[in-house]
């Protein structure tokens, strides 16, 4: 059944006859009906009263009384008598008067924001951003003296449930990352070293690769990965759910509380992930030198042992824990911002992970440039 | 209309998971037009009967009709309900103008000016005009509540379910709540459902409730609320309506 607005002016009224279904399936064909009945009532003046006659209408729901009760409600504001005529139909003419003056503020402008409007948005949250991140570094290296003056301000507890999480759970992916790593280390020295007939040396190519460099940063890129999206996320939740605003009115330092015992845990558990993914890597350089040469297992053996060093050992572990309390210091201090609903946990994790993965690269990177200049 | 067909017919529902049955032989019709309040104690199962009815979960025998349609209650896709959850579950990424022009944009091809039209009558209804552009976590509890309505009735449904519409409210917001629910009843004509135990509410916007009993594992009771305060004789439905506790009624002692 279309919709149309039948109309019927003589000397002193205008009448308006609504006819079929006025419901949110036909709202397009209401909207129209309303503003052409609108343009034919341009020219009425005030001496004719505006009749609606409901009579005729075959259906009518919230959505068709909306714009219904919306033309009556311009037609008296152009100073027009109104007055609605139910023959049957004492429900029509209280919906329609439910929603009359409730479409006031259509029309307005709505709030656009253009590229430099968005541009400038950002660039005026940088200082708080900044500010943001050095108060709550400030915050934790104040929270270590307080966690040593008052122990018990400092959910100790949960440290052996952390390193669970963060290390134990992580020891399969981290395991499998380093194997493969030594395992293209090893290929990669085989076939560039073996051009110079020096395949003899690509035990001590391995050492060194893995226990500098590669070790710690692909651990530490994993763990990041991994247990940076966990605790930001349970950070996160823990603050749009109001359970870090409960420990705050309990007396409890958040970051005491929660952030020291997790970075704790990180610097405890990302050294033995990374001595482990250490021997796996030699293990994966083994496997790739016996695949594709001649070298005896023995042969190779004793090629590492001579290559392992303090100095290689010590460069690579002194960068873990550095590298664990970053992590853990951005993850915790990203789940900490976040403010609002599910969208603040989602945004804040993903911005930890990015952090955290950036700034365990960058740490990695002046490590080894500070080695490299001190000639160690 | 077809007035003589009740609008909600629940058949013999039996529901539970696995072995544990937690409610049998449940059975009861909701007329057009009318409020119905489901009450019982804590734990008596009143929002997971509800969850059942709007077809969350999946009952392990009897049916429930709404409209003379069986699960899944959709006509063409289209749910033929709204739903106001105890949280107002609004979705807090998106402004309130946003959150009630989803049903729109999502189930009919209206366009945006004309929805946004349509949200803003809604959310004047409700009384909430002005806020449109916030953000839910920016508005409070009751406002809250309130948005959720308005968004479960975006597409003019002839059923509403409330789930516990004034839990965590001040008196006066709930009452206004209640008078919303009422309005929304008497001038839309909607059928409502309402999960609630807070007496005022049952009196103010009921006319007929069953009662839940976790014992009884069903239906204790049902009836005009008024005339179930006044003249059942049974114990647990005495004691809901007048508030007393069991002990004290039971023995008599103390």
């Amino acid at each position: 059944m279309s919709v149309v607005i039948r109309l019927n002016v003589d000397d002193e009224h205008a009448h308006l006859l609504p006819t079929g279904s006025f419901d949110l399936t036909h709202a397009a064909d209401i909207a129209r009906a309303v503003a052409e009945t609108e343009r034919d009532l341009r020219d009425l003046d005030g001496r004719r009263a505006v009749i609606l006659d409901l009579s005729s209408l075959e259906r009518i729901d919230g959505s068709g009384a909306v714009l219904v009760a919306g033309l009556i409600d311009r037609l008296e504001a152009r100073g027009l008598r109104t007055r609605c005529i139910e023959a049957h139909n004492p429900h029509a003419v209280r919906l329609i008067a439910l929603y009359r003056h409730r479409t006031e503020a259509l029309g307005e402008a709505t709030r656009t924001t253009g590229l430099l409007d968005r541009l400038g948005a950002v660039a005026a949250r940088v200082p708080a951003s900044v500010t943001g991140v050095l108060d709550f570094v400030g915050h934790s290296a104040a929270a270590i003296p307080g966690a040593i003056v008052s122990p018990g301000s400092v959910d100790w507890k949960s440290v052996p449930r952390l390193m669970q999480a963060i290390g134990a759970d992580a020891l399969p992916v981290t395991s499998a990352a380093n194997l493969l790593i030594g395992l293209i280390v090893g290929f990669l020295g085989v076939s560039q070293l073996g051009r110079f007939g020096a395949v003899v040396y690509v035990p001590e190519l391995v050492v060194i690769a893995q226990f500098r460099e590669l070790g710690p940063l692909v651990t530490a890129i994993v763990v990041a990965g991994r247990s940076g999206a966990g605790l930001a996320s349970e950070l996160a939740t823990m603050r749009v759910s109001e359970e870090i605003d409960a420990l705050h009115s309990m007396g409890f330092d958040p970051v005491r509380w929660l952030v020291v015992p997790r970075c704790l845990a990180l610097i405890l558990t990302l050294p033995i992930l990374t001595w482990i993914g250490d021997v796996l890597a030699l293990g994966g350089g083994l496997l790739a030198t016996r695949a594709i040469t001649d070298m005896t297992t023995r042969a190779y053996v004793l090629g590492t042992a001579d290559a392992i060093t303090g100095a290689h050992f010590l460069d690579g572990l002194v960068k873990t824990p550095f590298l664990a309390l970053a992590i853990g210091l951005i993850a915790c201090g990203q789940g900490l911002a976040a403010r609002g609903g599910a969208a603040a946990v989602g945004a804040r994790t993903t911005t930890a992970v990015v952090l955290a993965i950036f700034g365990v690269i960058v740490i990695s990177a002046l490590f080894t440039l500070f080695f490299s200049l001190l000639g160690i | 209309m077809q007035a003589a067909r009740p609008h909600i017919v629940v058949d013999d529902l039996r529901i539970g998971w696995g072995s544990r049955v937690l409610m049998e032989h449940v059975t009861f019709d909701v007329d057009r037009g009318t409020t119905l309040a489901i009450l019982g104690g804590s734990g008596s199962g009143k929002s997971t009967l509800l969850r059942y009815l709007i077809g969350l979960e999946r009952p392990m025998s009897g049916r429930i009709h709404i409209d003379g349609v069986g699960e899944p209650h959709r006509y063409e896709g289209v749910p033929l309900f709204g739903v106001l959850f105890q949280s107002g579950a609004l979705f807090s990424s998106m402004t309130l103008a946003e959150n009630l022009a989803l049903p729109l944009t999502t189930w009919t091809s209206i366009r945006r000016p004309l929805v946004r039209d349509l949200v803003q009558a809604k959310l004047e209804l409700v009384g909430l005009g002005p806020f449109a552009d916030h953000l839910p976590g920016e508005i409070s509890g009751g406002m809250k509540k309130r948005a959720g309505i308005a968004r479960a009735m975006m597409l003019e449904p002839e059923l509403l379910f409330f789930d516990e519409p004034s839990a965590g409210l001040d008196p006066i917001s709930a009452v206004e709540l209640d008078q919303l629910i009422n309005t929304l009843s008497r001038d839309l004509g909607i059928t409502i459902v309402i999960v609630t135990h807070e007496l005022p509410s049952i009196f103010l916007v009921a006319h007929n409730c069953i009662v839940l009993d976790k014992p009884a594992k069903g239906i204790v009771a049902r009836g005009d609320p008024r005339r179930l305060r006044d003249e059942s004789d049974i114990p647990f439905v005495h004691n809901f309506f007048t508030r007393s506790s069991p002990g004290a009624s039971a023995t008599g002692k103390r």
